[in-house]
């Protein structure tokens, strides 16, 4: 009786130590996968860092070179001084900031419309604003031309600013509104038979609370007006045309002018445009990862 | 006029005596008056959204589809040529199908493989370790770096003396990559780059994994559920509505993507067209061929397509949801 109790135990403590141990193997396995991935993705970065360091002759040679025998960091002052690139520069910056006033201030103002006011016909234009959403861009591109260049706006910035006055896209209204929705309504309500009319009751109460959205849409905002090469490109006649950062590297890239002699510097070019939205990326990762997203689609 | 802020208060004074509605002199409204009253506020909101999508949704949408009848090059002179456009569209033009069979590749390989490979992602760095947070940055980081600039890079590391050439020289292999005259080499290394931003498909699914209550699984493991079947029957069911959603969207961005303008030769066509797209295609139609009629038709046809796909998918949800 007592040697098979004895036994038991004995069974049962070394079941637990090799589940621990599997456990432990797993967990090892697991970190080395990781570990694995992680410098695949990461090795393109590192490897883009190392070329815009390189001189001319280490790119243009036949052999690879991974790691430059002297780091050129002159090919980042080449870079923003020389290429013209520090214009460029101003005018993104031009574009972002005023998109970054101008869509999350847009977007929830409309927002407040849809999550606190009825109106007639409220459901219909929320619906029918949703299935734009479904549309393709590519169906209003030439006719916006036409219209652009009816309006003077061709060769201008003024097409990449003014359209994000009306909201900057549907996917913000509706975040912006799903996030006003899930907000209580006592405090308009209480602000309402106070007599605050609805303006104030949206640029007191309602833009205020709607802060962690439009941290998140600015965000947003910022890396795809950043990246942006496209619409400078759409609404580009000639070369008086004030060329942003995304769309010099662009150009850059296609003209055939430009040697391949110039990887270096358009390398430079790339590292300094992941520069901001990586720094973005790291101060405000939280809001990002863990996301406001998709919170409104969780019903 | 009632409008106005001091007949405003004094028709407020009028109406309420100390909060009760006075039923001496309720202000006579008519209809349209009332039915002003009581949406002018909804509507001063949501005046920008009208303006917008009226001028730069509805009014291009409508032109395109006018300007899809006609022979219009941009100039002044322009005259219908009624559904000739898209008759020659699917008929005689030479680059169409290849143009569509592209697409179509492109699409319906790299929305699953976005999937499935994030969803893999996002159930390694699911596991409650301390350092799952590092990982889940590292993993994301190529995602915050702008197309334009992954686009630079690849297209250099694809190149005939680049890193994958170097590699592949060990084994005594050579592709072309980027350069390629064959579709399917050309595409397939397209999917090889996107796998770098794979952290996308990754924080989409742990935003849905984030949204499932813990004591499903419990309860599941408990009725001896295995990993798979926790991930088809409660996974997949209670991530639906989310995943649903974008996939729809993930389709139709996917339709018109036209990253191959920043690495592929000609134009963003690739070599013989190997890597030539709908969106691209309707760029260099439109504004390097000037056949503005010509590429409005095939924008249409494109939302058409569209359109028809996402009907497909709205269906295909109907049927499961029907089915649980």
């Amino acid at each position: 009786m007592d040697g098979t109790t004895i036994k038991n135990v004995n069974a049962a403590n070394l079941f637990n130590k090799r589940k621990k141990t599997n456990e432990l193997i797993f967990r090892i396995c697991m970190h080395v996968l990781m570990a694995v991935i992680g410098i695949i993705l990461i090795f393109p970065y590192f490897f883009m860092v190392m070329k815009s360091l390189m001189s001319t002759e280490e790119v243009t040679g036949a052999e690879l070179v991974i790691i430059p025998a002297s780091p050129q960091f002159s090919n980042y002052l080449k870079m923003l001084t020389d290429e013209g690139y520090f214009a460029a520069f101003g005018n993104t910056m031009f574009v972002i900031i005023f998109n970054l006033i101008a869509v999350p201030l847009s977007a929830t103002f409309i927002a407040f419309g849809f999550a606190r006011c009825n109106f007639w016909g409220k459901n219909a234009l929320f619906a029918f604003m949703l299935s734009t959403m479904m549309l393709p861009g590519v169906i209003t591109q030439i006719p916006l031309y036409g219209l652009y260049s009816s309006l003077g706006w061709l060769n201008t910035l003024l097409p990449l600013t003014i359209p994000n006055l009306t909201g900057g896209g549907a996917i913000y209204i509706f975040l912006a509104r799903s996030f006003l929705q899930s907000l209580p309504k006592e405090i308009d309500d209480a602000a309402k038979i106070d007599g605050a009319g609805s303006l104030r009751r949206y640029f007191f109460i309602g833009l205020p609370l709607c802060k962690p959205i439009i941290i998140y849409i600015m965000i947003n905002v910022f890396n795809s007006n950043w990246g942006d090469y496209y619409g400078p490109l759409l609404w580009r006649v000639n070369d008086e045309f004030p060329s942003t950062l995304a769309y010099k590297v662009f150009y850059s890239l296609t003209n055939t002018d430009v040697g391949n002699d110039k990887i270096n510097i358009r390398m430079a070019a790339g590292v300094f445009m992941s520069l901001f939205p990586a720094a973005l990326f790291f101060i405000f990762q939280k809001q990002l990862i863990e996301g406001v997203t998709m919170d409104g689609l969780k019903g | 006029m009632y409008s106005t802020a001091s007949s405003r208060k004094k028709e407020k004074a009028e109406r309420t005596v100390g909060g009760v509605p006075s039923p001496a002199a309720p202000r006579q409204y008519t209809r349209l008056q009332k039915f002003w009253k009581d949406n002018r506020e909804g509507w001063m909101f949501v005046l920008p959204l009208v303006i917008g999508l009226g001028v730069f949704t509805v009014y291009p949408m409508f032109q395109s589809l006018i300007w899809s009848f006609f022979n219009y090059t941009g100039d002044t002179y322009f005259y219908p040529v009624g559904l000739n456009n898209y008759i020659s569209i699917l008929t005689k033009d030479p680059y169409f199908w290849q143009v569509f069979g592209n697409t179509c590749y492109y699409v319906f390989v790299s929305v699953p493989i976005v999937l499935v490979s994030g969803y893999l992602l996002a159930c390694l760095v699911n596991l409650p370790y301390k350092s799952i947070g590092f990982f889940r940055v590292v993993f994301y980081l190529p995602c915050v770096i702008p197309g334009i600039v992954s686009g630079i890079l690849w297209g250099d590391m694809f190149s005939t003396n680049g890193v994958f050439n170097k590699l592949l020289a060990l084994f005594g292999c050579h592709s072309d990559f980027f350069q390629s005259g064959n579709s399917f080499v050309a595409i397939s290394s397209i999917f090889l780059m996107n796998l770098w931003s794979i952290g996308g498909g990754m924080i989409l699914w742990l935003s849905a994994f984030k949204a499932i209550p813990a004591q499903l699984y419990e309860a599941a493991q408990i009725d001896g559920a295995g990993r798979f079947a926790r991930f088809w029957h409660i996974t997949i069911p209670q991530s639906a509505p989310m995943i649903f959603f974008n996939i729809v969207t993930m389709l139709i961005g996917t339709f018109q993507y036209n990253g191959t303008l920043v690495f592929a030769s000609n134009n963003g066509e690739g070599y013989r067209n190997a890597m030539n797209m709908f969106a691209v295609y309707i760029y260099n139609q439109a504004f390097r061929a000037s056949k503005w009629g010509y590429a409005s038709a095939l924008s249409w046809l494109l939302l058409i397509f569209v359109g028809i796909v996402t009907g497909i998918m709205f269906w295909l949800r109907s049927r499961i949801m029907k089915e649980d």
